[in-house]
């Protein structure tokens, strides 16, 4: 069986990323599990037992949640993008009488296992992390000594959890594996199959339904929190929820043609032609690395926008200066503090995206050796390669930090409307230039390494590589 | 007459000298003169790639010097090569050609679009010409994986003929088409060389299709074993046979 997954996966240097992405998923699970315990035992001490214990573990797992949903995303395309680099070689496989399910079930067996031993890792570090940094705290008086567990509950289950959730990626990822056909093997390009149309309209009008429903919902809490109704901020959390599965759903529908408009500003000469075909040349793909970055954005900036948002509300409450000052410190400190549990997901997404990025440049060995002949130099391979990934991360930055803006301005206007003239809203600049400048980054990384690799071998040698 | 093509005592070794090493091109001397119609012939493994990949400056030579268009290919390093090519080169590869995610006539303009200028009146009508006489007119918007292997091929003889490069290099343009698209694909290659002075270099193993050409070098074991004047298939096929009769 072993062998069969490396047959289809190759090198397990390939799964990787799974690996990593698992493990960081794992670690940050472990981290947060630590925090929540060590607070909830605290607030027993103090014998404020009631629901502090339930509410801090339901907070606990929404974040854990989150970064779960991120890693299976990145997952699923860590597993598509090494499969597509794969195809002729499966569909010679099945043009020699291996059977597609089989083959299939090793792809999820071999992603399955790489995933348990990062994930595992991954949170057994993140508890001895935290074990070690609140044991440092409570030798240096910070914390008072309680009973703690060294081992939360939750670990192993959210081990557990982690891994699930790259089998079913793996499973969803692996679909082309079915798609490959002997005859695939004979000729050459791989096309990636559309939707069939049925599954185009239910998508379709599944996303409608969520974010028609969504934005409803979203009006509505920005008119409670003007009359101060508590409700406001749960329909605000709810209407933010429902658009945000509708965008999730439907991205496949529009990421794509965003991409495509992006990255047409980028120029018409042949490398950026080619960059903005290479943008969108499989739309799946395109989509699930650019959802992730967009998820990761899009949470970092509701929590920033929505900060920036109740403190420009605070400022013109009728408080002492004294009561003022204190209460930005808070807003600020939450603030900070809520956009460190968001941030990790963004980070797993950008390790997802960078991954996809240099394996598709690797696949694409053959084709940058015949461009190279054709007569681009090695400075217009690196601006094409660049260039893809600037069409992708930029559409991921702005769709992401325009919807973070209008879900933080609604969360806050929801929760504090009624004590404020008109609508709520705040524009929290230092984080989004942070955002900009990650983005940059995000995009020389994407694109250094393999556009470096890609220039160094002749065309000749480019040309007759098998992948 | 002057050349536009030479090779002056090209050696290319594959490995790193030691008992592994092929050498794929062994002291050849040869000039293309502008204007020609030159086959390249020999065995499998006989270096037919190998010399037309180090003609077009895709490839290192190991010694000697090589000459296109009057600039010393050896001496230029790969950004000047990468140009030179772009200007003066066009090639048809043995396989894998087209860049799949243009369609076919993004494929063909692709050295105009390189080169950074519009097609000039004369240049549209040659390009549709050529289109049209390779059979792809309605074949346009398609991407090179919606086209069977010769339809490919024929693509990649327009590409390289679409800018009236200095010289074209083909790798047996014709190894994929049947009889009747063969025939025009090679009829083609001759009247742009006769009619518009095209300089041609094919590699084929087809006699008949060598018998196009004006003049026919043979290789073999990477070594220069013949060069002779336009012949007819029949002397053609003879003349292989020796040498295969020769190195058995
Ligand atoms: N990268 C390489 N490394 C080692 N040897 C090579 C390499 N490329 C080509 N060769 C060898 O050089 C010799 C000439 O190869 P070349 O591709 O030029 O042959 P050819 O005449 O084009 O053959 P064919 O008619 O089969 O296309 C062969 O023996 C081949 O094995
Ligand atoms: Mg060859």
């Amino acid at each position: 069986m072993t062998t069969r997954s490396a047959l289809v996966l190759g090198a397990r240097r390939e799964l990787g990323t799974v690996g990593l992405v698992a493990a960081m998923c794992g670690f940050y699970a472990g981290v947060l599990l630590v925090a929540s315990e060590t607070l909830r035992v605290n607030s027993e001490s103090v014998g404020d037992v009631s629901a502090i214990g339930l509410v801090l573990g339901v907070v606990a797992s929404v974040f854990i949640a989150v970064a779960v949903y991120v890693s299976a995303v990145v997952i699923v395309n860590g597993v598509d993008t090494v499969i597509a680099g794969r195809l002729k070689q499966i569909a010679l496989l099945r043009l020699l009488g291996a059977d597609a399910r089989s083959l299939r079930g090793a792809v999820v067996r071999g992603t399955t296992g790489v995933a348990a031993a990062g994930g595992t890792a991954g949170v057994l570090a993140g508890v001895l992390t935290g074990d070690v940094t609140r044991a440092a705290l409570v030798a240096a008086d910070r914390l008072p000594d309680g009973g703690y567990a060294l081992l939360p509950v939750l670990a192993l289950p959210a081990a557990a959890v982690v891994t699930l959730a790259a089998a079913g990626a793996a499973w969803v990822g692996s679909r082309a594996v079915l798609r490959a056909t002997p005859a695939q093997a004979l000729s050459g390009a791989s096309v990636p199959a559309p939707d069939s149309p049925r599954a185009g309209r239910l998508r379709r009008w599944l996303t409608v339904a969520l974010i028609g429903s969504g934005a409803l919902v979203l009006a509505g809490a920005a008119v409670l929190g003007e009359s101060g109704n508590a409700i406001g901020f749960l329909a605000a959390a709810l209407g933010a929820m429902l658009s945000g599965t509708g965008l999730l759903v439907g991205a496949r529908l529009v990421v794509p043609r965003l991409v495509s408009l992006v990255s047409r500003l980028l120029g018409t000469d042949p490398p950026s032609k080619v960059a903005a075909r290479n943008a969108v040349r499989d739309p799946g793909r395109t989509t699930r690395s650019t959802m992730g970055l967009v998820i990761g954005v899009t949470l970092v900036t509701t929590f920033a926008a929505g900060f920036a948002a109740l403190r420009v509300a605070a400022a013109s409450w009728d408080q002492t200066a004294a009561q003022a000052a204190q209460t930005d410190d808070i807003l600020r400190h939450t603030s900070t503090i809520m956009i460190c549990l968001v941030v990790v997901s963004s980070a797993i997404a950008a390790v997802g995206f960078v991954s996809t990025m240099s394996l598709g440049v690797i696949q694409r060995t053959r084709e940058i050796g015949l461009l190279r002949a054709l007569g681009f130099t090695s400075g217009q391979v690196r601006t094409m390669i660049t260039k893809e990934s600037v069409a992708l991360s930029a559409t991921a930055v702005g769709f992401g930090m325009g919807l973070g803006l209008a879900y933080g301005a609604l969360g806050a206007q929801s929760l504090v409307g009624f004590q404020n003239d008109g609508f709520v809203w705040g524009l929290p600049g230092p984080v989004l230039a942070g955002i900009a400048v990650a983005g940059v980054l995000l995009v020389l990384a994407a694109s250094w390494v393999p556009s470096s690799r890609a220039v160094a071998v002749t065309p000749v040698e480019a040309l007759r590589s098998s992948t | 007459m002057d050349s536009l093509l030479s090779f002056s005592s090209v050696s290319k070794v594959y490995g790193d000298g030691g008992p592994g090493a092929v050498r794929a091109l062994d002291d050849v001397t040869v000039a293309v003169p502008r204007g020609g119609f030159t086959a390249v012939m020999g065995p499998s493994g006989s270096g037919k790639s190998t010399f037309m990949n180090v003609a077009a400056g895709l490839d290192d030579v190991t010694a000697g010097e090589v000459h296109v268009a009057g600039h010393p290919l050896h001496r230029l390093d790969d950004r000047a090569r990468t140009l030179l090519r772009r200007e003066q080169v066009g090639f048809v590869f043995q396989s894998f050609n087209l860049v799949p995610t243009l369609d076919v006539r993004e494929n063909v303009l692709l050295p105009f679009e390189l080169a950074g200028r519009r097609l000039r009146t004369d240049e549209h009508a040659w390009v549709e010409h050529l289109l049209e006489v390779l059979g792809l007119g309605d074949r346009v918007a398609h991407r090179p994986g919606e086209l069977s292997g010769g339809q490919q091929q024929r693509v990649a003889i327009a590409r390289a003929l679409a800018p009236r490069p200095a010289v074209v290099l083909a790798d047996e343009p014709t190894g994929n088409l049947d009889t009747r698209s063969s025939r025009e694909v090679l009829g083609l290659l001759r009247t742009a060389a006769r009619e518009y002075g095209q300089t041609i270099v094919m590699v084929s193993h087809d006699p008949v299709a060598a018998s196009y050409a004006d003049r026919v070098l043979v290789l073999a074991d990477g070594r220069l074993v013949g060069d002779h004047d336009a012949m007819t298939p029949q002397q053609i096929a003879e003349l292989l046979i020796g040498f295969e009769v020769g190195a058995a």
